[in-house]
This record gives structure tokens, C-alpha cells and sequence, in this order.
């Protein structure tokens, strides 16, 4: 029953061209109701968001306003917009080095927090910029709190969104953080406890959860703005597919789909060596030891076995596209989260043979099963010439020539093309770009929002480009251009930059998609 | 900074066989040993002298997974330089050596330098391929050989500067027409302002410039 509800919902919003049809996840990021009304003068009562409409109008407005957001217990958690990162807090204990997978940028890499989680300690730290933390990106939608037309609106845009992070960038030192808490978002021991919100969010998720049949479309609009930690993994696995929404078959389903798994192991993976399986696995293979090669957790042989057998069987079942390099990242996620619930601290140096072998199989299931839900959706990326990817890396283009001609004409004029610099974007999905924990923030949302890898990611490239903008406009040839957009410092990125980026993407992707020609400049 | 010539190289060849690591060597002067997969292409820069002239080597790091070659292979146009890379360790690298020229040579400009490189010469115990097999090769196929070490540096600049000292050569013989952009070559800005035409050996130290 919920399958076919799925079914319905995704029907029900299908886009047709040029129709301006209410968005699913329209409600979940906080866009100014203005904008929605104007937008959506025939939308259903419940799109015209219930926020308090006092916004200001600078972001300093907002700053001030907002100072004491942490004082009181606002009721915005209940309402529709769940605040936008919201996981868990980081312990303030400093650790010995700090490898980031990133290592490409590392000078940043102590400078800030990744989880920016405001705390009431947070607000004794000197110069501690809690106003912009939580929801600066409301300030960027006031701004735009009009219909934007011209791209000098959308720069207004941006320019706030850029000054909030200088502001942040500027923060005073801070203690390093560990290393766990850099790759999965976890909350180590010694972690202040948790704040009412947090709380509030996190009973909310359990309710849902714990119903007998779990409503996915509210899950889907609570997971948006970030999923907590305690709960993501049964909530990946539930707004992947993989899960039924039906409390009673769950437990069910998992033994057979793990079964299922380990039956292909046994039926096919022995054919690793067979003549027209070789390349494919050697392939592999090579790649695994060069899959995230700085954590130390992905070293270890069990580890990488785990990613070779998943890969291989994916590979085999899919003779379309065949094993593609990059396709190896789109595994780390979910063995990450999945493996969270077995690990406390330290996620980077664990030993996986420390878990019992059911365990150690049950992520590996799991994770293959995730894993293909998600390269359902976007497997014209990996086929022969990656017709997804030379069609997405186009659509990047033009969306950019609309939302922003400076950069736009900056970038031709530098004689850079998208496709040296987005093509990875694409393939990978960001993960090259930005550290593992963000994208782990990031597809919370990605599988909260319909179409999200396949279609909402566009809108996240473009977000994402524009959000270099003043970088972007201040390198002058070809050479830098290029080494700056292969090389976006993101090492210091945490869920604070990765809701802002989404935000805006939410913002693009409203104004945009199925948007009249009649946007374009 | 000012430069009299721009080269375009690109690297290609077999996926593992270290192309990243040696243009990490030769940009950064370090070798990661376990390295980031290549995804279609990565761009790296440096700067050389070659007879007293500064040369500018802008080059593309390809990936050597066969899917991706439908992107990688537009590289080839526009590069006066390529570096085909093998490993000495393994023996399909190297046998997949003419699948690769084959499709420089289809889709690159005539006058492009090949120069082959045997990659992981300090792992002499594993050694598949005999240094004469890449030279035999070579010689057959008109490329430039060397063996190399992304790990210890070894050769790694020789076979850059190599490369781009028989381009030289070749731009002194007006082998190559340097005002087609398609080839490759690009003359420094201030270069281009003095010498409409190509003269090679004309002094060659230019100031300021800098341009798109």
C-alpha cells in the first residue's frame, strides 16, 4: 500500500514543461511564502507555509534578530520548517592529526568545526557567530523575497550568503575536532548533550519510525533539512526503497533482501576470474585501495573485500553501464552510516573484524541494496559515453547563463568549459568536491526530495558554482580558473554549509525548473 | 607571469599505471602514493626553461578507464604533447600500448610528440616489461622512451622537459604552425606582440604580460 502510494505521489507531481505544478518538498525548506504565493497563486492551502512573515530586510537585521534565537525554545521544529542542520553536536576536545580525505586543501582543515551546531556553551566563545548558524538562508530568501527576474537578484543572493560565510570564516581558532566527527556526523562521547531541539526532532523521527506504517511523505518532508544521527540509517533505508514503509514486513524483508544478496555472492562472485568477468574486477580491484585512501578504516583488507564484492555483483547485474570509476565512492556513504550503528567513536580507525560477522554482512547487504536504489535513478550516467552526464553538465550551463551571466560569460571568456571542471561533479556526485560528512548531510536531503540524485543535484552544481562567484570573478585566465574550480576549498565544510547550499539549490531549482522561457535574460 | 611559449600535453594510458602521481611529481615535486581516482580529466601547470625561454606546460591528466574515453578523447585535439605512460609491473599495460597510440594518432594533430614512459622503475623485483621492449617499441613507433619513477622522481622532469624541448624543436624547424591554437602551442603575450611570425631564434626573455 505505501509502495503504490509512492507510485501515486511521484505521478501527481510529475513536471510537464512550462507548468508551474506544485514541487514536491515545496513546503520542507524554508522559502519566503511571498515567493510561494506569488508562484503558487492556485496551490493548496498547505503550500502557503505558515512562517512569521517579520523578515528583515539586511542580513545584519537578521543577525541582530536573531541573536537570541538560542535563549528561548522557539516552535519552529513543529511547524514545517525543521532546522536546517540539526544532527548532532561535536565534542570541543582536540585530537592529534586530522586527515582529511581532502587532503588537496588542508590549510583550513583545523580552522573551523565541521558540525557548527549552536549550543548555549557556543555563545560565551568570543566572537562566536551564532546568528548566522542556524538559519542564515532564511536571510537569503528574504532577500529574495520577491519574484527574482534579473540575475543581479540572485548575486544579491549570493552576496549574503557569501558575507554569512566570511563572517564564519573568521571565527576565532578551534579546538580540532576528531576525526569521527569529521567523516559520519557522529556524536562522540563527551558530547554536550543534546539541545530540546535536537530532542524534539529526534522524538519526532522515533514517532514516525516507530508507527506501524510509516507515513513516508512526512518522513521525506522531516528528513529534508537533515536527518539525526541516531535514526539516519533506518531512514536511508527507508527512503531508499529498501525498507517497506510497514512496520510488520520490515524485519522480514531485510532477511530476504540479505539472503538475496549473499545468494548473488555465492552464485556469481567466483566468476570474478572468468575470462569475461576479468577486467571488471581487476578494475575494481585497483580502485578500491584508492577509494577514500586516507582513512585509515578503508585500508583495512575486510573493509575493501566489502566494496569489491559489492561492486562486482552491481557491475555484473548492470551489463549496461558495467563497473564505472567513481561508482566506488557512491558505496562509502551508506557502509558509513550503516556501520554507524555499530560504532560509537572513532568510525575512521575501526576495526571492522571487531563486529560479528552477521553484522559485518548486514551492512555489506544493505549497503549493495542502497546503493543500487540510488544507480536506478541515474544509470544513463555510466552508459556507454554518459549520455546523463553530457546532458546534466549542459543543463549546468544553461541554468548558469540564466541565473548568473557574470560568472557565466567570466567562465567563457577564461575559455573553461563545464565539462572540465563539472564532469566529476556529475559523476560523482559532489563527492570528490566536498568532505564525507557534508555528503552525508547532503543526501539526507537528496533522498528526501523526489528525484534527487538524478535531478535536484543540478540544482545543488549550480548552487554550489555560484557559491564561488567572488572567486570565480577574481581569477583572470584559463590556468587559475581551472585550479580553483578542480580544487574548491570545501575542506572545512560542515552541515551549516551544506543546508545553505541546499537552500539555495531548493530556491534554483523553484525558479528554474519547468520555469517559462521568458526567465531567461 | 610572462612566458614565450604555452605547450598542451595531455597523459594518457592504461588506469593504475600512475599518471596522476607523475604529474604530482612534476607539479608539486611529492608523490602520494595512494592517489585519488582520476575522473575524466584533472589539469595541472608548470613552468620550465628551455634555451633560456620560459615554456608554460599546461596538462591533462586523463583517466584510464576505458568508459571515460569518449571524454578524454577530445583532449587529444589541442595538445602538442603527450605523454603515453605504461607500468613496468604489469604486462597489460604495456600490450594495450598500440590500442593507445592508435587513438592519439586518430585523434590528434600529426605533429604531435609522443614520448612513452615506463612507469615504477623502483619496483625493479616486479618488473614485467625489460626496459629494451619499451625501447623497441618506441623506436618502431617514432616516440620518445624513458623510464621513470613518480615514487622517487626519477626522470620525472627529464621526461616533461624532453617532450617539450622536441616541440621546441620542431616549432625551430616551422614544423608546427604556432598561430593554429589547434596545435597546442600558444606564444607568450609578449612574444606574439614582437614576433608576428615565428622566429626561433630570436632572445626570448619577456616581462610583465600575463593575460587570458
Amino acid at each position: 500500500m505505501a509502495a503504490d502510494n509512492k507510485i501515486h505521489f511521484w505521478r501527481r507531481n510529475a513536471k510537464g514543461p512550462g507548468s508551474l505544478q506544485p514541487i514536491y518538498g515545496a513546503r520542507y525548506p524554508p522559502v519566503d511564502p511571498r515567493v510561494l504565493c506569488s508562484f503558487l497563486k492556485d496551490a493548496p492551502k498547505t503550500n502557503a507555509v505558515s512562517v512569521k512573515s517579520k523578515k528583515p530586510a539586511t542580513f545584519h537585521e537578521f543577525a541582530r534578530s536573531t541573536n537570541d534565537a538560542w535563549d528561548i525554545e522557539d516552535d519552529e521544529d513543529g511547524g514545517f520548517f525543521p532546522p536546517l542542520a540539526h544532527s548532532t553536536s561535536v565534542p570541543a576536545q582536540s585530537h592529534s592529526t586530522v586527515k582529511a580525505s581532502r587532503l588537496k586543501e588542508t590549510d583550513r582543515a583545523a580552522d573551523k568545526e565541521p558540525e557548527p551546531e549552536p549550543r548555549p556553551g557556543d555563545r560565551s566563545e568570543p566572537g562566536s557567530a551564532d546568528v548566522c548558524r542556524d538559519r542564515p538562508k532564511t536571510d537569503g530568501e528574504s532577500a529574495n523575497g520577491r519574484v527574482v527576474k534579473s540575475s543581479s537578484d540572485v548575486q544579491l543572493n549570493s552576496n549574503s550568503e557569501r558575507s554569512t560565510l566570511q563572517k564564519q570564516q573568521s571565527l576565532p581558532m578551534r579546538p580540532i575536532i576528531p576525526l569521527v566527527a569529521r567523516i559520519s556526523d557522529q556524536n562522540a562521547s563527551g558530547a554536550p548533550p543534546m539541545t530540546v531541539r535536537e530532542k524534539t526532532r529526534l522524538d519526532k523521527f522515533k514517532q514516525l519510525l516507530a508507527s506501524p506504517n510509516t507515513d513516508l511523505e512526512d518522513l521525506r518532508k522531516h528528513s529534508w533539512s537533515g536527518i539525526p544521527r541516531e535514526v539516519r540509517p533506518v531512514t536511508w533505508r527507508l527512503l531508499s526503497g529498501y525498507l517497506p514503509a510497514n512496520m510488520e514486513r520490515r524485519e522480514l524483508v531485510l532477511q530476504r533482501k540479505r539472503e538475496e544478496y549473499f545468494g548473488f555472492i555465492e552464485q556469481y562472485y567466483h566468476s570474478r576470474t572468468d575470462e569475461h568477468h576479468r577486467d571488471t574486477y581487476r578494475q575494481i580491484h585497483i580502485d578500491i585501495p584508492r577509494t577514500n585512501p586516507l582513512i585509515p578504516l578503508f585500508q583495512q583488507p575486510l573493509v575493501q573485500e566489502v566494496f569489491e564484492r559489492i561492486l562486482f555483483i552491481w557491475a555484473i547485474r548492470h551489463p549496461a553501464s558495467g563497473y564505472v570509476q567513481g561508482i566506488n565512492d557512491l558505496v562509502t556513504p551508506f557502509f558509513v552510516v550503516f556501520l554507524s550503528e555499530f560504532v560509537e567513536e572513532d568510525m575512521e580507525n575501526f576495526e571492522m573484524a571487531a563486529l560479528p560477522l552477521e553484522t559485518q554482512r548486514n551492512i555489506e547487504a544493505d549497503s549493495f541494496w542502497c546503493m543500487s536504489k540510488l544507480l536506478d535513478g541515474i544509470q544513463d550516467n555510466y552508459t556507454f559515453a554518459q549520455p546523463g552526464i553530457q546532458k546534466k553538465v549542459k543543463a549546468l550551463e544553461e541554468l548558469i547563463s540564466r541565473i548568473d551571466e557574470d560568472v557565466h560569460l567570466h567562465i567563457q571568456r577564461c575559455e573553461v568549459e563545464y565539462l572540465q571542471f563539472a564532469f566529476r561533479w556529475m559523476n560523482n556526485l559532489l563527492m570528490r568536491e566536498l568532505p564525507l560528512r557534508c555528503t552525508i548531510r547532503l543526501w539526507d536531503t537528496y533522498q528526501a526530495e523526489s528525484e534527487g540524485f538524478s535531478h535536484f543535484h543540478l540544482y545543488v552544481c549550480a548552487a554550489f558554482l555560484i557559491k564561488w562567484r567572488k572567486e570565480i570573478l577574481s581569477m583572470l585566465d584559463f590556468q587559475g580558473l581551472l585550479m580553483l574550480l578542480q580544487n574548491l576549498p570545501t575542506i572545512h565544510w560542515g552541515n551549516e554549509e551544506v543546508g545553505l547550499l541546499l537552500a539555495e539549490a531548493y530556491r534554483l531549482k523553484y525558479m528554474f525548473a519547468d520555469a517559462p522561457r521568458h526567465y531567461k535574460r | 607571469m610572462a612566458y614565450a611559449y604555452l605547450f598542451k600535453y595531455i597523459i594518457i594510458g592504461d588506469t593504475g599505471v600512475g599518471k596522476s602521481c607523475l604529474l604530482l611529481q612534476f607539479t608539486d615535486k611529492r608523490f602520494q602514493p595512494v592517489h585519488d581516482l582520476t575522473i575524466g580529466v584533472e589539469f595541472g601547470a608548470r613552468m620550465i626553461t628551455i634555451d633560456g625561454k620560459q615554456i608554460k606546460l599546461q596538462i591533462w591528466d586523463t583517466a584510464g578507464q576505458e568508459s571515460f574515453r569518449s571524454i578524454t578523447r577530445s583532449y587529444y585535439r589541442g595538445a602538442a604533447g603527450a605523454l603515453l605512460v605504461y607500468d613496468i609491473t604489469r604486462r597489460d599495460t604495456f600490450n594495450h600500448l598500440t590500442t593507445w597510440l592508435e587513438d592519439a594518432r586518430q585523434h590528434s594533430n600529426s605533429n604531435m610528440v609522443i614520448m612513452l614512459i615506463g612507469n615504477k622503475s623502483d619496483l625493479e623485483s616486479r618488473r614485467e616489461v625489460k626496459k629494451e621492449e619499451g625501447e623497441a617499441f618506441a623506436r618502431e613507433h617514432g616516440l620518445i622512451f624513458m623510464e621513470t619513477s613518480a615514487k622517487t622522481a626519477s626522470n620525472v622532469e627529464e621526461a616533461f622537459i624532453n617532450t617539450a624541448k622536441e616541440i621546441y624543436e620542431k616549432i625551430q624547424e616551422g614544423v608546427f604552425d604556432i598561430n593554429n591554437e589547434a596545435n597546442g602551442i600558444k606564444i607568450g603575450p609578449q612574444h606574439a606582440a614582437t614576433n608576428s611570425t615565428l622566429s626561433g631564434g630570436q632572445g626570448g626573455q619577456q616581462a610583465g604580460g600575463g593575460c587570458c
